[in-house]
């Protein structure tokens, strides 16, 4: 009996059989909530894409009617000398199947930590139709009003031809975007951001259409 | 520690023995209420100049920020049982310092909340005066500064419905930072900006901070070593800018640079003992200001530099005390 | 071992006598991370909850089979299966939550109150009295929690779970749910309950 016990595995048994035990209900339990876990983070982006492109009004009447948006997800490499970057791009075409527009996921270092945010375009990527900040930890009472609707807005229905830039005191120039005061820092992030994605991305969503959404890398 | 109790216990009140190297003070008048008398003798240029440029705007900031300190020491030091020592002025300081470090705009609950915290925070948590690691009026300031961030940034300075012309322009620093725009050297100088309402003018600063020196209420060391520092840096961002002197002069006019290297930076209780650790204690106050005025978000770095300092203070103190002949 | 705790004793001592947070220092790294509302301190408290007591439970069943050299291993097992479970069912069910959260549930791993309850109390008592032991303790860690949350959200935003309390006019004091808030916080909150037990012993200060 002693002999047995000296052994390792004499002494180890229970912390084998423990891992054994809890790894399967370790198992268990993903295999029960994973599912619906991929479905929360998934449906978080989904349910802002037709505020972004659409508006919240328009997006609140075509809920209210009980159609939605067929989204699409792709993923889209853009390289940028020794680095490529991807960005997901999100199809989103109505019932008939005309396109609606499209949403670009980007993220990017702010003022406290990064930034995660969608940008919708309409349909020829010719104006920028909305923004919505996902995830963001700014200062708050500062930076974190870059989630509010009103500072937003001033991104929505703009056209991409000239990148958006920061003022101070907008003087009512071209894709001139109000500093939040006390917070040029995250204003700038975001910004930049959305500058990024509408260049990188526009050139995309030409070759996208004429392909109709498949295939293109 | 049997020992120090059984002579408390007794009543023993004896004159309080300092250690501190040589040279050792001989002068009994150089007590604390003498100091601060000299230091509120000092500060007279400042507030005068400060009602001058910013008139009912720098008045409500003082009697909200001195009135608030008072009245906080008198309510911690009761609540610990002591007697109100209210008489030494050293609660008067802190809060016309205080003062003078905040923007005119700024409502009167932030002065109050500031003194507030300076006091209780700042000061008698860590048992009083003369036992505080970090200036009082500095951690009151640092305290308002994040809790009330849109209204103490520089963004906050401006009002362009003020009574006063001052106040309806940027301030220098944050100007000359965020839009390239320089204010003339001349108004740097006397006052004529924008800014915290006592920091603007270099002469008002200059005048007090130098008999506070003569004085030797101040300790000479920490002023030279801040601004010899600023100067160096700045000199450097000067001529890598190619400015031929002028950024030099107003990172050496501009902000709170001299208010904070004669005023705040020399409270005898937060800096170092000997004159080596306070020329070491100014030079790193002087290197931060720089850091955080070039290359940070914030376009003034005075009273992050002195707080930062303030907690190395320990350090330098070991680092630079001699040691006894013989000791290891 | 000769007074044996009760089980009504443990849990008792475990709220105020014992509070892990101001009489231990236990757990502070939550208590201090994120406690600038009342919503994500709840749901902290209830997530240690949950891991406290299973793992106070399993290690009490276990107790006669662990060995000196290897408790620690079976101990951090223990409380690690329970923390991945407490972490996926928040991310399956309080999603936003879970994502304000962040590193903070699973952090809970590590959290010295859990490990030191199995230590002293659930690896010598009977079940029933480390069950006990645990709801004390998470009661006692939620109510600290809870107080230190109330005072910051409070003052940092005028509001409780996000209703506005104090008057429209109240300036936020925003300092106080950023992390300054939290030590400055403890660090009064530390001080009163040490005030209070010194004046209730008769002792000063």
């Amino acid at each position: 009996m002693n002999a047995i016990q000296r052994t390792n595995l004499g002494q180890a048994w229970l912390v084998l059989l423990l891992a054994l035990l809890f790894g399967m209900s370790l198992a268990g339990v993903q295999a029960a909530l994973g599912p619906k876990i991929e479905e929360n983070k998934l449906k978080e982006t989904l349910e802002k894409v037709p505020v972004v492109i659409l508006g919240q009004q328009a997006a609140d009447e075509l809920n209210a009617k009980g159609e939605t948006l067929v989204i699409t997800p792709n993923t889209v490499a853009v390289e940028k000398g020794p680095v490529t970057k991807y960005y997901t791009l999100y199809k989103a075409d109505f019932k008939d199947g005309t396109l609606a527009g499209w949403v670009v996921k980007t993220k990017g270092q702010g003022y406290a930590d990064k930034i995660e945010l969608l940008v919708g375009m309409d349909a020829d990527a010719a104006k920028v139709t909305g923004l919505f900040i996902l995830d963001q930890k700014e200062t708050p009472g500062l930076g974190n009003k870059i989630v509010e609707d009103a500072w937003r807005a001033q991104y929505s229905n703009k056209e991409t031809t000239t990148p958006f830039k920061v003022v101070k005191l907008a003087t009512g120039g071209v894709n001139e975007i109000d500093a939040i005061s006390g917070a040029t820092i995250s204003s700038k992030a975001v910004t930049k951001f959305v500058n990024q994605a509408v260049s990188d991305l526009k050139p995309r969503v030409a070759q996208f259409k004429d392909s109709d959404g498949k295939g293109v890398q | 520690m049997s020992k120090i109790s059984e002579i408390e216990g007794a009543g023993h009140e004896g004159p309080t023995l300092n250690v501190a190297p040589s040279p050792h003070v001989s002068d009994i008048t150089f007590t604390t209420k003498r100091m601060m008398t000299d230091v509120l003798i000092a500060l007279v240029p400042l507030v005068a100049m400060s009602v001058f440029v910013f008139r009912g705007y720098a008045v409500k900031q003082l009697v909200v920020c001195v009135v608030a300190c008072l009245a906080s020491e008198a309510l911690f030091v009761s609540m610990r049982g002591r007697k109100i020592t209210l008489t030494d002025c050293s609660a008067a300081v802190t809060g016309i310092i205080l003062a003078l470090s905040l923007p005119g705009t700024a409502p009167w609950y932030v002065g109050a909340l500031a003194s507030f915290v300076a006091m209780g925070i700042g000061k008698i948590i860590f048992g009083g005066l003369g036992m505080n690691i970090f200036n009082p009026a500095m951690v009151g300031r640092a305290f308002v500064m994040i809790a009330f961030a849109s209204l103490m940034g520089a963004g906050a300075y401006e009002n362009p419905a003020g009574v006063v012309d001052a106040i309806s322009q940027a301030t220098p620093l944050n100007a000359f930072k965020g839009s390239g725009v320089a204010t003339s050297v001349f108004d740097l100088f006397f006052g004529f900006t924008n800014g915290s309402i006592g920091e603007t003018s270099a002469l008002a600063a200059l005048i007090g901070g130098i008999f506070l020196c003569v004085r030797r209420t101040a300790s000479w060391e920490i002023p030279v070593g801040v601004l010899s520092c600023v100067a160096v840096l700045a000199g450097l961002a000067d001529l890598s800018a190619g400015a031929g002197g002028y950024v030099l002069l107003h990172h050496l006019f501009g902000g709170a640079l001299l208010f904070g290297a004669f005023f705040i930076a020399t409270d005898p209780v937060t800096s170092p003992l000997t004159p080596r650790g306070k020329f070491i204690f100014g030079a790193g106050v002087g290197a931060l200001v720089m850091i955080i005025r070039l290359f940070s978000g914030y376009p003034e770095g005075v009273m992050f530099a002195i707080l930062l300092m303030n907690a190395v203070t320990p350090l330098i103190n070991r680092w630079t005390i001699p040691h006894p002949m013989g000791d290891a | 071992m000769a007074d044996q705790p009760t089980a009504t004793e443990r849990f008792l001592q475990g709220i105020l006598p014992e509070n892990p947070v101001y009489r231990q220092l236990l757990g502070l790294c939550p208590t201090l991370a994120v406690t600038n509302g009342m919503q994500p301190a709840i749901t902290m408290a209830c997530s240690v909850a949950f891991v406290l007591i299973c793992a106070n439970v399993v290690i009490s069943l276990l107790r006669n089979l662990l060995k000196p050299h290897l408790r620690i291993v079976i101990f951090t097992l223990t409380i690690a299966t329970f923390v991945t479970i407490a972490d996926r069912v928040l991310a399956a069910y309080l999603y936003q939550m879970s994502k304000t959260l962040g590193p903070y549930i699973p952090l809970i791993i590590v959290n010295c109150l859990i490990i030191c309850r199995c230590e002293v109390c659930a690896s010598k008592q009977s079940p029933f009295i480390a069950a006990s032991d645990a709801l004390g303790q998470s009661l006692g860690f939620g109510l600290a929690l809870v107080s230190i949350a109330a005072v910051r959200e409070l003052l940092g935003t005028g509001g409780l779970f996000g209703y506005q309390l104090l008057p429209a006019a109240w300036p936020d004091w925003v300092i106080m749910v950023l992390p300054p808030g939290a030590f400055i916080t403890l660090g009064l909150l530390l001080g009163l309950v040490n005030w209070y037990s010194a004046r209730k012993s008769g002792g000063s200060i």
